[in-house]
């Protein structure tokens, strides 16, 4: 059968997916088990914090996910979302000490809102010439946060922002800390694959495949641009709150360029379109650097090169093309169709 | 209401010193099969795009169901019941085709973010629904077995087939397609043919640009032609067959 997994080279790998795809539930599974016993396995402080940045990083990049991988719009700006949800979280529980509960909520609606702010006239442009506009957008944000001094102190930055705490019990141990992401990563996933399996989500990926077409089948494209973006870069937002409150600190160093690199990065490499992708490339990516530590003088061009060769030998992303959903149902399909024709 | 359906007054086209379409009007009925023929570049393709919203008309008025649609939106226009396939497929190749046709169910279904985050009974029926009509509309078109394969895996013909079947699914009353049959073999051809005419008894009304003259001459019953943006000809095939503008029009003017 000609599918897109037989156009790739990769048979071996085609082959894994499949049975990924088949044990979907049972990976998930292990995967929670793992991730829930983690801090508890490994007790030291430098490997949970890995973990937490493997975690915090796997929000960012499911989040941008839902934009350039589901929907096909390119941000080269993502941190700048990050950073409006960091800063309004740090502002709001050093200033009016705000619960991390509700600063987060606010940093999630903040966030979009700058997310629908940029969107409402930037939308209607496509391609590199809107990832030209995110980029834009993501320095802006970085010099105001530099520049407002009343508001962001500027380049001193935000210090003793206030632990995570919930009905008066601080969160005050990485392992905590690290509980609060996870569950975050969990309600991201959950969100960005409940949307992604709804008319929304088809919607979304009909935007990517073909914005003429989508519009002939009464879509509203700009409308769900619009959606999708904030959304996208609200939960940005949401891991902002989070990255405020687990460090405790912020400047405007924390949200530049290099970190939207990163995330797309993280999002590329782990493949498009796909959720368990971004965790892996997130994941990757955020242990790849502490990896290297061995080999310190020559950290930067071991990095560089390893994922020269990644995108030379997988340009599409680790589970880039690899739709974990279709495989299931087609191979459910088959076998269904198989049993009909065995009993006749 | 009266039975025309689509009601074109005087549509003109221009890009800058361009007439693409030049003062075209027609009037289709319900329940007709309609075609609109005539060389290539003569204009066909940017007046679909004129009735389908994609350009707004420089000079003129549409009228769709009593409504004037001038200058809405194709996603609107969509909405009212009107439904298009492109020339060159436009297929969403990286979904599913159940899924391409339930992206065509969009408008139908109601579900909104709270519900599809929530899981609520509205979104699980709404989805049920939207599945099981989607399933009726590819049993239809006879693409139920290619339901959970990528669009771009279907040959040809199913690819085409695939672009009816997703312009049925939004319901519609008019249904527009812009050379159905280019690139298609004998073979194919007749089956779409039958299949258009089946189209015809389910109570579509349909408009089709077509270069394949057996199809047009066989399953239209009325034919309009256009020649350089202009409407040179209108009528039933036989009458279009002999009309000596339209023969000028494709073969040239005779040596004198």
């Amino acid at each position: 059968m000609a599918n897109l997994n037989s156009k790739n080279k990769n048979e071996l790998f085609s082959k894994i997916m499949e049975i990924c795809a088949r044990n979907s539930l049972i990976i998930t599974i292990i995967s929670l088990l793992f991730a829930i016993s983690f801090p508890i396995v490994f007790s030291s402080q430098y490997l949970i914090n890995i973990a937490i940045n493997c975690l915090m990083y796997s929000v960012l990049a499911i989040s941008l996910n839902l934009i350039t991988g589901f929907m096909g719009i390119t941000s080269l700006g993502h941190a700048g979302f990050m950073g409006v949800g960091a800063y309004t979280a740090a502002i709001l529980s050093t200033r009016y000490g705000v619960n991390f509960i509700f600063t987060s909520i606010a940093a999630t609606i903040v966030a979009s809102l700058f997310g629908i702010l940029l969107g409402l006239p930037t939308l209607r442009i496509k391609g590199r010439y809107l990832a030209i506009v995110t980029l834009g957008f993501g320095e802006i944000m970085r010099i105001i946060e530099l520049n407002w001094v009343s508001l962001t102190r500027g380049p001193m930055g935000i210090s003793g922002i206030p632990r995570m705490s919930l009905f008066g019990v601080a969160f005050s141990k990485p392992i905590h800390k690290y509980y609060v992401i996870l569950v975050l990563l969990i309600i991201t996933v959950y969100i960005v694959r409940s949307l992604m399996n709804s008319r929304i989500g088809r919607a979304f990926s009909s935007i990517r495949d073909d914005e003429i077409a989508a519009d002939a089948m009464g879509i509203n494209v700009f409308k769900y641009k619009i959606i999708g973006f904030a959304i996208s870069s609200g939960l940005a937002g949401l891991a902002g709150a989070y990255y405020a409150h687990y460090m405790g600190f912020i400047d405007p160093n924390a949200f530049t360029f290099d970190e939207s690199i990163l995330i797309l990065s993280m999002t590329i490499m782990g493949g498009m379109a796909s959720i368990p992708g971004s965790i892996i490339g997130a994941s990757f990516l955020s242990i790849l650097p502490e990896a290297l530590r061995a080999v310190a003088d020559y950290r930067q061009i071991v990095y560089g090169l390893l994922l020269a060769v990644i995108m030379v030998f997988k340009p599409s992303g680790l589970l880039g093309g690899y739709n974990l959903k279709h495989i299931k149902q087609r191979f459910n399909f088959e076998q269904s169709t198989k049993g009909v024709d065995n009993h006749v | 209401m009266s039975d025309t359906i689509l009601r074109v007054e005087n549509v003109t086209q221009r890009f800058g010193g361009l007439t693409a379409v030049n003062g075209v009007s027609m009037e289709i009925k319900k329940g007709e099969i309609v075609g609109i023929i005539g060389p290539n570049g003569a204009g066909k393709t940017t007046f679909f795009n004129d009735i389908t919203g994609v350009y707004t008309p420089t000079e003129g008025k549409i009228y769709f169901k009593d409504k004037d649609i001038t200058g809405m939106k194709p996603f609107e226009i969509t909405k009212l019941g009107m439904a298009r396939t492109f020339q060159n497929i436009r297929l969403f190749y990286r979904m599913t085709v159940l899924e391409n046709v339930m992206v065509g169910m969009h408008s139908r279904t109601k579900s909104n973010l709270i519900d599809s985050v929530l899981k609520t009974s509205k979104y699980n029926n709404a989805e049920i629904e939207a599945k099981k009509r989607a399933l009726e509309v590819l049993e239809l078109t006879g693409l139920a077995d290619y339901r959970y394969n990528y669009a771009t895996s279907l040959p040809y013909g199913l690819q085409r087939r695939l672009e009816i079947a997703r312009a049925m699914a939004t319901n519609p009353d008019v249904l527009l397609f812009d050379e159905p049959a280019a690139g298609m073999n004998e073979e194919e051809t007749s089956d779409l043919m039958k299949f258009i005419r089946d189209l015809k008894g389910y109570g579509y009304t349909i408009i089709l640009i077509e270069h394949d003259m057996r199809l047009v001459m066989n399953i239209c019953e009325r034919i309009y032609v256009l020649d350089h943006g202009s409407l040179i000809a209108e009528g039933i095939p036989s009458e279009i067959k002999s009309n000596p503008r339209v023969i000028e029009a494709y073969l040239g003017k005779g040596v004198q």
